[in-house]
């Protein structure tokens, strides 16, 4: 009893300290999502004010009367629906282009050993710090003369090549070198000995990447593919430069409907936002739960 | 993130121009045989890329109303547009030159022609039976310049954005004044008894808003005012850094600074509302859409907006716009040149204006109904024999992008006028020289 005492005593500073640090970590995390949150909440109030309303200043935060007709007619000054469907083809397209080929890159520059590794890596490095603006037009031309597409021939001439197609959409940006390095960095922390393990076994490369080590990069992955969803989902001048059909089009080149030159109509542009992060905030409700269970597995490793 | 995404716009061109050899070759080779038929009639599948008609609404009164009347005229041309905006325009336009896949209708900015026109891009509607004296009479001089370079004539005008000094009345009349102002001095007068401040010295009310506006477009309404202009008249040498240039920039450093009529950082480009909507300030250099925004949000200020012309030693008006164009490689040209001249025809050209609260480029439009109900856009047309447009060197599009910065270090006080003006001048002309 008296050892069960000591033990209390002991331990009950401790635990004020420890809960003094507790709630100001806590205030510290409630600010700092308080301020992440205020820009959210603002643009669902605003998707709901009326013109009246929107021209107040100073600015009203609740909406005096909710114009839930800004979504209706919102969604009807584009084809939405359309839109829709296009990013999210893309964007789920994106991503698993990007966690089968990236992962397997990933993997070979991090635990396959050949000649020019480094110089490889230090290529994706380099691409890194390519910016976007300058590769637009190579690469559009790239896409333009594809052999054998669109009317082109052997040499890329005579047609349009993968302009208006779903291939100049999904491929240029199916997979980036972010995506790489990071795989590279989540497989370059895993242990040489299960490797070594494996090939014990008897297991193949290919095994050996799907089996033993990708399992245990679930948060890479998680990571990776909210990462990629989400530039993918926000994509707007790629799409609208690669295609001139209105089938083809996705959703922020719908939400540039509401942005021109000299006005901006922001009811309307906050209702499209609105409804344009429900699908990232949707998956990375989803993806949450990965994020946790991969971080505990690495705990336990 | 604007002067970011027109540096990055200049250098897309940039390297555009270099490809378009590559371009014209593709397109030489092209050239199809099945243009006029020899009676007035056209034929061919046309591509038109625009950055107006935008939105189910502006698609709507392209696709629905207005091709097919010109399907009507003729019947053997087809029509696919390629919808895009105004920031993506020149991207879209570049990637089109540098793979030799142009469309046959081109719309563009003013400013943006003699580039494009230089480079061989757009063919010269001279050779397709469309002249300046054609059009003389349906056009006033300088909106028709904005479609020539070189004496030839490149592109027909659609639609005109305009700058000019709007004022709310009722402030005015609390201040004691009944009219807009008529000078400079005036100006400076009204706009410091309308600057209202707080006993901390908060602003409340700017008396002239300066920074709602694009700042380059907002210092060329002070440059015109000046009597000053952007080029030498050959086109040779940049002149915005003349003692006309350099007093339109103090003028505007002075109303910040010495009169504080606004503060910076009270407003800017990506504001939600026109602060003249609300209070915000008594007079500023507006466009002339803010009637569409006032009809949406205060109708009830629709008889409190008085434009009025910015006069110094001359009245300063600023006018960009929209042109048509047909494309140098184009396989219809004479089909396309009927589609440039159905686009801009009173009629198309009525409906495109209406439908973003701009203004008609042709002065016969003056008498329509939609510019009578509209007193900025009819304040606009019937000053349009004043107004000045921006450009005139092919290098215009990379050298706009460098001006804002510099009108920017002006007003925050970094540069002395005449340095920034200076400065600017001097990568204008290493631009010009390139």
């Amino acid at each position: 009893m008296s050892a069960a005492m000591t033990q209390t005593t002991a331990a009950s500073p401790v635990k004020r300290r420890f809960d003094g640090k507790r709630i100001a970590l806590t205030c510290v995390l409630a600010f700092g999502a308080f301020t992440m949150i205020v820009p959210f909440l603002w643009m669902i109030l605003t998707s709901v004010k009326g013109p009246g309303e929107l021209i107040e200043f100073p600015p009203t935060f609740w909406p005096k009367e909710w114009a839930w007709s800004n979504y209706a007619e919102a969604l009807d000054a584009a084809p939405f629906a359309t839109y829709f469907r296009n990013s999210f083809i893309i964007a789920t397209g994106h991503t698993i282009i990007t966690l089968i080929f990236g992962a397997m890159a990933g993997y070979a520059l991090a635990r396959i050993p050949f000649r020019g590794r480094e110089l490889v890596f230090l290529g994706f490095i380099a691409m890194l710090m390519i910016p976007t603006y300058t590769k637009i037009v190579p690469q559009f031309l790239i896409v333009k003369f594809m052999p054998l597409f669109g009317g082109n021939d052997i040499l890329g001439q005579g047609g349009s090549g993968w302009l208006n197609t779903w291939w100049a959409l999904l491929i240029p940006g199916g997979l980036s070198p972010f995506a790489i390095f990071l795989f590279r960095q989540f497989y370059l922390s895993l242990p040489r000995e299960l490797e070594e393990a494996a090939r014990i076994d008897g297991l193949g490369e290919f095994r050996i990447w799907g089996q033993v080590y990708t399992p245990l990069i679930k948060p890479a992955l998680a990571t990776v593919a909210l990462l990629t969803f989400q530039d993918s989902w926000n994509n707007f001048l790629w799409p609208l430069l690669v295609t001139t059909r209105d089938d083809l089009r996705v959703i922020q080149v719908g939400l540039a409907v509401f942005r021109q030159e000299e006005t901006t109509q922001w009811a309307y542009l906050m209702a499209g936002s609105t409804l344009a992060t429900i699908p990232m905030v949707l998956l990375f409700l989803v993806a949450q739960r990965y994020f946790i269970q991969g971080f505990t597995n690495a705990g336990i490793k | 993130m604007t002067s970011w995404t027109r540096r990055g716009a200049a250098a897309l061109l940039a390297a555009a121009t270099t490809s378009l050899v590559l371009a014209a070759c593709g397109d030489d080779s092209e050239t199809s045989s099945e243009n006029g038929s020899g009676d007035g009639q056209v034929s061919g599948e046309l591509t038109v890329l625009t950055p107006i008609f935008e939105g189910a609404e502006g698609k709507a009164l392209l696709e629905e109303e207005l091709l097919p009347q010109f399907y009507e005229q003729y019947p053997d041309v087809t029509v696919t547009v390629d919808y895009t905006d105004y920031g993506s325009l020149n991207e879209k336009l570049t990637t089109a030159v540098a793979s030799g896949l142009v469309p046959d209708v081109m719309m563009m900015g003013v400013g943006w022609i003699e580039a494009f026109a230089e480079n061989g891009i757009l063919a010269d509607l001279g050779e397709l039976g469309i002249t300046v004296d054609d059009l003389s009479e349906d056009f006033t001089p300088e909106i028709l310049a904005g479609g020539v370079w070189q004496d030839d004539l490149y592109a027909i005008p659609i639609m005109l954005d305009t700058r000019f000094g709007i004022a709310r009345k009722d402030l005015l009349a609390e201040a004691g004044f009944d009219e807009p102002p008529s000078s400079l001095e005036e100006l400076r007068e009204y706009a410091i008894a309308l600057t209202e401040r707080d006993s901390g010295g908060q602003l409340q009310r700017a008396g002239f808003d300066m920074l709602s506006m694009d700042l380059r477009q907002m210092y060329e309404v002070f440059l015109f005012a000046h009597g000053g202009s952007l080029f030498s008249e050959d086109f040779t040498e940049p002149t915005f850094n003349s003692p006309e240039g350099v007093a339109a920039l103090q003028y505007l450093v002075d109303l910040m600074h010495e009169d504080r009529v606004e503060d910076i950082g009270f407003s800017s480009t990506d504001i939600d509302v026109h602060p003249l909507l609300n209070d915000r300030a008594a007079m500023a250099v507006g466009h002339n859409n803010l009637w569409i925004q006032l009809q949406e949000a205060a109708p009830e200020l629709a008889d409190q907006l008085v434009p009025f012309t910015i006069t110094g030693s001359e009245p300063g008006m600023f006018f960009g716009g929209t042109l048509a164009t047909v494309s140098a490689g184009s396989d219809h040209p004479e089909a396309a040149a009927a589609l440039v001249e159905f686009l801009t025809g009173p009629e198309a050209a009525l409906g495109a204006n209406e439908q973003r609260g701009n203004v008609p480029a042709r002065t016969e439009l003056l008498d329509s109904e939609y510019v009578q109900n509209n007193p900025l856009v009819q304040f606009a047309m019937e000053n349009l024999e004043i107004a000045q447009r921006e450009g005139g060197v092919p290098q215009w599009l990379e050298i706009r992008g460098d001006f804002t910065p510099a009108i920017e270090a002006a007003l925050l006080g970094e540069k002395t006028p005449q340095q920034a003006l200076d400065d600017l001048a001097g990568e204008a002309r290493e631009a010009m020289a390139r």
